[in-house]
């Protein structure tokens, strides 16, 4: 039973997966796969703002914080160290664990706006350190100069092999991240996110689980971070700016939060509309707005749930009255402001 | 036998607003020990302190003979002390099962496990079990959020039952229920007893006089009395204080 269950699971998951590595080999142009390697890397920051927002019910206004300094980290380190995608990714994943850590045990003692806004604060001293800090960061001209990233001593020249290495990412981020969130640990940060009155008063310390979550969110983040900043062989302050925090926070939530899967779609749709829009008209959050409020007021669920729907798999738990607190909060703001 | 539950001269302040003054209470085990009080007499604030919701100003409580004064709500549960709230809180996003599965697994301090399963827990099945006894099993796969007011409350007492405590604290079991469905949970209650010591804040009177082994009575933050159910409705003060008056439906 379990097994033959847990093949059900594996076989879609196994076709995107080969859909997806096979992209370069069936005439996708070398431009499309950039952009879509791109969409995969927010895919993975998306995944991991999922975990706190989806998950925990901890929204973070400040997610772009991980992601640019695991950027900054990793390039710092293959500029100056060595190439090493591995070592330069470790690098990463201790700087960002370790400021998580520090800042992660003061902001998980609070939640909801409070969490919000001091997620924000932290971003935006990251954002000011990388402006004001030019011996180390070159200040707003950004760091430059990122090699090409070597995996067990080869360089990945080719954008093909990039890509490739950022779908193995994607998959193994997915696949542990599905699991985590099926776990003791997941289900309890989901108690969280109803009632962490109530999660208390059954044995679960809140705080813990809150610091927890949000230094494997930050974990995860690093990742993406690692492999951006050598897709674009360098990174700006621009990456740590509340702007960013905005796009993977309506990533997520144009996917559909609480889903993993959902994040990514939201993430791959951000990157093809901006790609598509903003030759045409410099306004294309304008169009990116307007299609982000139809989502959250039409499909409540994202895109992911749009497409349950159309394909009648109900087999989900949440059914369409109770999507996600964060969401009926947004909605009922936007008939607000209808009105 | 030594009590389940010891609290002395608990006291709470609100500024000026003395919420709480010197309570002590006594809960013996396998007791269903009641607290009753017109509104405002600080019961539940009483009952916040205990359970480790708010830090009393003056006070002392022993849980089991070990003193667990100040300790955080989450480690007075691990130890044993199992709260329900008067305004429904449950985990209403996750299915009737998960949300008493999560007590479960949390008293076998397994929240932190990040790689197995959590539906292969043995959780899973005393969670079942639970519901058995509550007579929820046909809820098991709804939505918490789902369930009618009255299977809510049972629920309630579902989750904390699971964390299979020393010491139940019941917050208004019956708050905005019929009173069918209030004579049910007062059943339920009565036959907990057998396996766990109950602290029972109520305003249903017919419930508390018939369950209970021991009535303390508070009004304006201070116990006025404390015995027997026969004790407390034969108690003067009581009636003047509960009542206003000695009403005499208040015996029968």
């Amino acid at each position: 039973m379990r097994v033959t269950r847990d093949i059900g699971k594996l076989v879609p998951l196994a076709t995107a997966t080969a859909l997806l590595a096979g992209l370069p080999f069936v005439g996708v142009g070398e431009f499309t796969i950039t952009l879509l390697t791109e969409a995969l890397i927010f895919g993975i920051w998306a995944m991991s703002l999922d975990l706190l927002v989806g998950y925990a019910g901890l929204v973070s206004f400040g997610h772009a914080a991980a992601f640019g300094l695991a950027a900054y980290s990793a390039g710092y380190f293959a500029r100056e160290v060595m190439e090493d995608f591995f070592a330069a990714l470790l690098v990463a994943e201790a700087v960002n664990v370790l400021v998580a850590l520090v800042v992660g045990f003061v902001i998980a003692r609070v939640s909801g706006i409070a969490f919000a806004i001091l997620t924000l604060c932290i971003a935006q001293v990251l954002f000011t350190i990388a402006v004001i800090w030019r011996s180390l960061t070159n200040g707003m001209d950004g760091m430059v100069g990122v090699p090409l990233p070597k995996i067990f001593g080869i360089s990945l020249a080719s954008g093909t092999a990039f890509y490739l290495l950022t779908v193995f990412c994607l998959v193994g981020v997915y696949l542990a991240l599905t699991r985590l969130v099926d776990s003791p640990f997941g289900r309890t940060l989901q108690a969280l996110r109803a009632s962490e009155e109530r999660a208390a008063s059954i044995g679960i310390n809140v705080h813990l689980h809150k610091w927890l979550a949000f230094v494997l969110s930050w974990a995860v983040a690093a990742l993406a971070g690692t492999l951006m900043v050598f897709l674009k062989a360098g990174t700006t302050p621009m990456s740590l700016h509340w702007t960013e925090s905005g796009n993977v926070l309506v990533m997520a939530i144009l996917g559909g939060i609480g889903t993993l899967l959902g994040p990514v779609i939201g993430a791959t749709v951000f990157v093809f509309v901006r790609d598509e829009f903003t030759s045409r008209f410099q306004a294309w959050q304008f169009v990116f707005g307007l299609v982000f409020v139809v989502v959250v007021l039409a499909f409540p669920t994202g895109l992911v749930g749009l497409l349950n729907r159309i394909h009648g798999l109900r087999r989900r738990t949440r059914s369409a009255g109770e999507f996600p607190a964060v969401i009926k909060r947004i909605r009922s703001s936007l008939w607000r402001a209808r009105l | 036998m030594a009590s389940a539950l010891v609290v002395q001269g608990l006291s709470k302040s609100f500024g000026a607003l003395r919420a709480v003054e010197n309570v002590s209470l006594d809960v013996a085990p396998n007791q269903v020990h009641s607290l009753i009080g017109p509104n405002g007499a600080g019961k539940t604030t009483a009952f916040n302190c205990i359970s480790g919701f708010l830090r009393p100003d003056v006070g002392r409580i022993w849980l089991n003979g070990q003193e667990v004064t100040r300790w955080p709500p989450h480690r007075l549960a691990s130890a044993g002390m199992a709260r329900t709230f008067q305004i429904t809180k449950i985990f209403s996003e996750l299915s009737v099962l998960e949300n008493v599965a999560l007590a479960a697994r949390s008293r076998d301090g397994r929240n932190l496990q990040m790689w197995r399963r959590a539906n292969h827990c043995a959780a899973k099945e005393q969670a079942e079990e639970v519901l058995r006894t509550l007579a929820l099993s046909a809820r098991t796969d709804s939505s918490a959020g789902q369930l009618a007011h009255g299977e809510k409350r049972v629920l309630e007492i579902g989750i904390a039952l699971a964390l299979r405590p020393a010491v139940l604290l019941l917050d208004e079991p019956t708050a905005g229920m019929s009173s069918r469905e209030s004579e049910h949970i007062a059943a339920l209650i009565r036959k907990l007893s057998s396996r766990v010591s109950v602290l029972l804040v109520e305003h249903d009177m017919e419930i508390v006089l018939g369950i209970s082994d021991v009535v303390t009575v508070m009004t304006q933050g201070r116990i006025i009395a404390s015995g027997s159910p026969a004790q407390i409705t034969r108690d003067p003060e009581v009636q003047a204080a509960y009542l206003g008056t000695a009403e005499p439906e208040f015996v029968s």
